[in-house]
């Protein structure tokens, strides 16, 4: 008798919001605990005085850097506001179907909104430096 | 752990599926792909295609698979019994959703072919019969009967308020079918130390009883980093259950609950 084979899972599953918010929650929370390792590194170059910080910055104004605090910056906002959801869930709010998928379609809304706001302020007064 | 690719045991061999025609003058002609495993033959899972007339067929997909099983092909296996959402055996996965097969109209799925795997991230016993051995001792474990201390009253039985009885009305309404749990990727990642939202969901319905008397052991025998604490709130289990229960809140209140005793 052969060894029962487990039965297809991830790549059956119909795709929905429910999987996607959660997966991004701990892609976007992954992504900041990395960029507050280059935030302390920026910390560092600052506190060492004009010399360092010189070295330093130039860096920041390159565009895969630029890029980097983008998605930073996008991790951010979506961390906050799905996990202003979670909060919630926390305190027994929101379970309801209905409430989860408008809870759902508001984080997602908010932080495209946020984000398109954040970039444009940040590279508008940002690119002239 | 996550483990998004199959065992090589189980991985399906796209050479091997089966294409079954429709009777010639069929009208309105339905393709299923349809999840075979035959323990017997030493082969690799396939996906066969059984093409329906639709027009001669029952509005189910039970219907449909029982069609498949009495005109087509004796081979295919599948659990049933009550064919009206009771019982909780034809649990499967239906065009990418666990769901029940005799509730589950073929109408309601779209246009186009009707995918039918078993449930997610389960043992296949054989087709669409999965192992829930696993699942069922979850359930065991969780002590799902009324624990007491004190001594009954001796006129009459434990009664409960209208009330009361309302907070167990609706957990007491799982058929244990195994859809939220096969549904939810944290069991597919930890089923063998995550209780998943089944065997919680039943947790819940004898916490919140005001009969019983076990309050303290039931909330201890929880607080564990993985046998509770593994649900994130994704929700699949909710969007899943075929009797519109909702284990994700009960698992919320359950969190609250030991929170709350904390101070």
């Amino acid at each position: 008798m052969a060894e029962r084979p487990l039965s297809p899972h991830f790549t059956v599953y119909r795709w929905a919001y429910t999987m996607t918010l959660s997966i991004l929650h701990r892609v976007s929370g992954l992504a900041l605990s990395l960029a507050l390792v280059a935030f302390v590194l920026w910390l560092v170059a600052i506190s060492l005085g004009p010399a360092s910080y010189d070295a330093f910055s130039p860096a920041l104004q390159s565009w895969p850097v630029r890029i980097l605090i983008a998605l930073a910056i996008i991790a951010l906002l979506y961390h906050f506001a799905n996990g202003l959801r979670h909060l919630a869930w926390d305190m027994g709010w929101g379970f309801e179907l209905r409430q989860a998928r408008a809870s759902a379609a508001v984080v997602l809304i908010v932080v495209a909104i946020a984000s398109i706001a954040c970039l444009v302020f940040l590279f508008r007064h940002g690119a002239g430096a | 752990m996550v483990q998004l690719a199959l065992p090589p045991n189980a991985r399906i061999d796209k050479s091997a599926g089966k294409h079954y025609p429709a009777p010639s003058g069929a009208r309105r002609v339905r393709t299923f792909r349809i999840y075979r495993f035959d323990p017997a033959s030493g082969q690799r899972p396939r996906i066969d295609r059984y093409d329906l007339d639709m027009e001669q067929c029952g509005p189910m997909v039970l219907d449909a698979l029982l069609k498949i099983k009495n005109e087509v092909d004796a081979t295919l296996s599948l659990r049933r019994s009550c064919r009206e959402g009771i019982c909780g055996s034809c649990a499967m996965n239906i065009n990418g959703v666990n769901t029940l097969a005799c509730t589950r109209a073929c109408e309601d799925l779209g246009g186009g072919d009707v995918s039918i795997y078993p449930l997610p991230h389960m043992p296949v016993v054989k087709d669409l019969v999965t192992d829930l051995t696993t699942f069922y001792a979850q359930y065991a474990a969780i002590k799902p009967w009324l624990q007491t201390r004190t001594p009954a009253p001796p006129d009459r039985e434990r009664l409960q308020s209208k009330h009361e009885q309302q907070r167990i009305d609706r957990p007491s309404a799982c058929i244990l079918c195994a859809c939220c749990s096969t549904s939810c990727p944290s069991y597919w990642w930890n089923s063998e130390r995550y209780l998943g939202p089944a065997a919680l969901l039943a947790a819940y319905r004898w916490i919140v009883d005001s009969r019983d008397e076990a309050l303290g052991e039931r909330l201890d025998a929880l607080e564990d980093p993985f046998r509770l604490y593994r649900c994130h709130t994704i929700m699949n289990c909710a969007e899943a259950c075929p009797k519109d229960l909702n284990p994700a809140r009960a698992i919320g209140a359950i969190k609250q609950m030991l929170a709350d005793r904390q101070h």
